[in-house]
């Protein structure tokens, strides 16, 4: 029985190794609220993605505890927890099963032994939202790489997880996907009953989010509002994050004498401005 | 536009260490069709032409679904033209010919794919990277040091070379699939969305690394990616595709000339430019100089034309474009959920001065 909880994922003292190989993560310790969006970054092998499978029992810890909800995962309930968690991996092909999209889609509806008028609902209903409707009876083959990737993001929403793991899912996007998934995940975050964790390279995700949790060899290096991660250069040095150009156009004005006084707004105002209402739905609700 | 026009300057970036700007791509008429004739046929490419000239840098831009794609697979033989004729180097593909001898032009044309997996398929990360060198003849010796080169061009250690490439995050696998192919050193090499799922600053050096490919080794790189911002600087022309044809070919300034059709073909309108128009609005008298590349040239012309209009007090305060950050928090509100209120609660200022 799910206790009072406003924790969607904890996570205490971790330790994780891969066999025979080196500590990929070490002595890791989080607290992610409820609805609130949380960017993972660092460099390739920092251990990413390697986190965000630790919350959904894909890879169990050689130390530590990883609570979902307040209840800490084990071999026992991870059947029953990870029922609530969906993750898009990196590579949409690892996740396609079925001969068309929409049976793909059906497979994990299936497995959530949803009744038959349900599945065709959520089925139309997600497919919709992520414009793949035309592509519903294609073969996983046929289609592009963005295309495809689209298909594992309804898939995966369909199953209307209550943690939504996003790993690297916009970086085989063209521009048009890629803003309207980040659409979408604000839109998740504004209704406020998503957790969304959301392992990017892309410093549009990373500032739409919550909070930005920066990983260097495996250890966390930093936990910060995405305002205070732009303006550490020797945090995102060791991230392997280069500002982006309008940022970078900003400090050389900066150094040229043209000062921006609290230069602000703009796209991330308009990302970040209706977060206010999640926070507000949050507060309602904790 | 007729083919690909160079200004000078371009011609000089792509005629590096002297070689002759000779045609090594042509592609005539060139449709694609997948399972052609079947019921599932469906058309990925139509009459499609294109030249292309050896040492230069192209950049391959087109939304999800375009045939991006499948023009980069035309170009090494793994897939042949259902109408039209492809001409690589010296060889020459038509549609039902049989795949025979295709080994020597994909020793001199490699191909990197979208998804790194697909190149990865031995034990070891070595054994992968030396897959291609000794399919190409070379020594197993010659072949393990084109490995670790390869390797290490990519900014890898040789710690990786025993390691089972599916143990790599998803970087790494990235840069150790884009090493398999450096390591057969082709003429042509193709990637097709290298970038994206690298860090950013891996980004760059991956970009940096193919000019150098391209301007001291007189490669030819095609390059597929969505980013048109991150290779902006570097290529020296740009093909765009929309729904399978080619829809521009051009150089860089061509190409920032287009913005609205940008945005139709599904593309982000790159960074510098969105920048560089806000800007323009606010101080029109930058509208008549070329768009500046990188931030830096960008700022100096910025700051001139600031300072220019700055004759009468508070003449020099505009408002500042559009910004995709916000300032820092205070000092001491360095906790998440406190910044992240602070930010949320605060006003957002836009004056921009000019200070002395």
């Amino acid at each position: 029985m799910e206790r009072e909880c406003t924790a969607a994922v904890e996570l205490r003292g971790i330790d994780f190794a891969y066999e025979q190989e080196q500590a990929v993560l070490r002595e890791i310790n989080l607290h992610v609220d409820r609805g609130e969006w949380v960017a993972i970054v660092g460099e390739s092998g920092c251990g990413k993605s390697t986190l965000v499978r630790l919350l959904n029992a894909l890879l169990t810890p050689q130390a530590g505890q990883v609570l979902l909800f307040g209840e800490e995962l084990t071999v026992h309930n991870a059947p029953l927890l990870r029922s609530r968690i969906g993750m898009v991996f990196q590579n949409p092909d690892n996740q396609f099963i079925g001969e068309s999209v929409e049976e793909d889609i059906a497979f994990g509806l299936e497995g959530l032994c949803l009744e038959r008028g349900e599945m065709e609902r959520r089925i139309a209903s997600y497919a919709q939202l992520l414009d793949i409707t035309s592509l519903l009876h294609k073969h996983p083959g046929e289609l592009s790489g963005g295309q495809k990737q689209r298909c594992a993001v309804a898939a995966c929403l369909a199953m209307e997880p209550e943690i939504v793991v996003f790993d690297e899912s916009t970086s085989m996007q063209d521009e048009r996907s890629r803003r309207e998934l980040l659409d979408m995940m604000d839109h998740m975050r504004r209704q406020g009953k998503y957790t969304i964790f959301s392992v990017t390279h892309d410093a549009d995700e990373m500032l739409a989010a919550d909070r930005i949790l920066a990983l260097k060899d495996g250890r966390v290096r930093g936990d910060r509002s995405p305002a205070a991660f732009f303006a550490d250069e020797a945090l995102l040095r060791d991230c392997g994050i280069t500002l982006p150009f309008r940022l970078k156009l900003e400090q050389e004005l900066n150094l040229l004498g043209i000062a921006t006084e609290d230069v602000a707004g703009g796209a991330a105002r308009k990302r970040k401005h209706p977060s206010n209402h999640a926070t507000a739905e949050r507060g309602q609700r904790t | 536009m007729n083919g690909m026009s160079l200004t000078d300057g371009q011609h000089e970036k792509g005629r590096a260490a002297g070689h002759e700007r000779e045609t090594i791509i042509e592609l005539r008429n060139v449709d694609y069709t997948y399972q052609a004739g079947s019921p599932f046929a469906a058309a990925a490419l139509h009459d499609v032409n294109l030249k292309i000239q050896r040492g230069t840098l192209i950049g391959i831009a087109g939304g999800t679904g375009c045939g991006k794609s499948t023009l980069l697979q035309l170009l090494n033989g793994l897939l042949l033209p259902t109408g039209g004729s492809v001409r690589v180097l010296d060889h020459t593909l038509l549609p039902g010919m049989k795949k025979l001898r295709l080994n020597a032009l994909r020793r001199r044309v490699g191909l990197s794919f979208q998804f790194p997996e697909q190149h990865l398929f031995e034990d070891t990360v070595e054994k992968d990277l030396m897959f291609g060198p000794l399919n190409f003849g070379f020594t197993r010796e010659e072949a393990r040091t084109k490995a670790a080169e390869a390797l290490r061009s990519m900014g890898l250690g040789d710690e990786l070379l025993n390691r089972h490439p599916l143990s790599l995050s998803g970087g790494q696998m990235r840069k150790v699939a884009i090493a398999t192919v450096l390591a057969a050193g082709p003429e042509v090499l193709m990637l097709d969305e290298p970038t994206a799922t690298l860090d950013s600053a891996a980004r760059r050096e991956l970009i940096a690394l193919l000019a150098r490919l391209c301007r001291e080794e007189g490669r030819t790189i095609l390059m597929v990616t969505h980013r048109i911002e991150e290779l902006l600087e570097a290529a020296d022309e740009w093909v765009v595709m929309n729904e399978g044809r080619i829809v521009f070919q051009g150089d860089a300034d061509e190409l920032v000339d287009r913005t609205n059709e940008l945005r139709e073909w599904g593309l982000a309108v790159p960074e510098q430019l969105r920048c560089w128009e806000e800007w323009t609005a606010r101080l029109p008298q930058l509208a008549a100089l070329p768009l500046p590349r990188t931030p830096e040239a960008m700022a100096r012309v910025i700051a001139e034309a600031v300072r220019g209009s700055a004759g009468a007090p508070d003449a020099v305060r505009v408002s500042a474009p559009e910004s995709i950050h916000r300032s820092a928090p205070a000092p001491g509100s360095e906790s998440p959920s406190e910044a992240v209120n602070e930010a949320r609660s605060g006003e957002w200022e836009h004056d921009l001065c000019a200070t002395n």
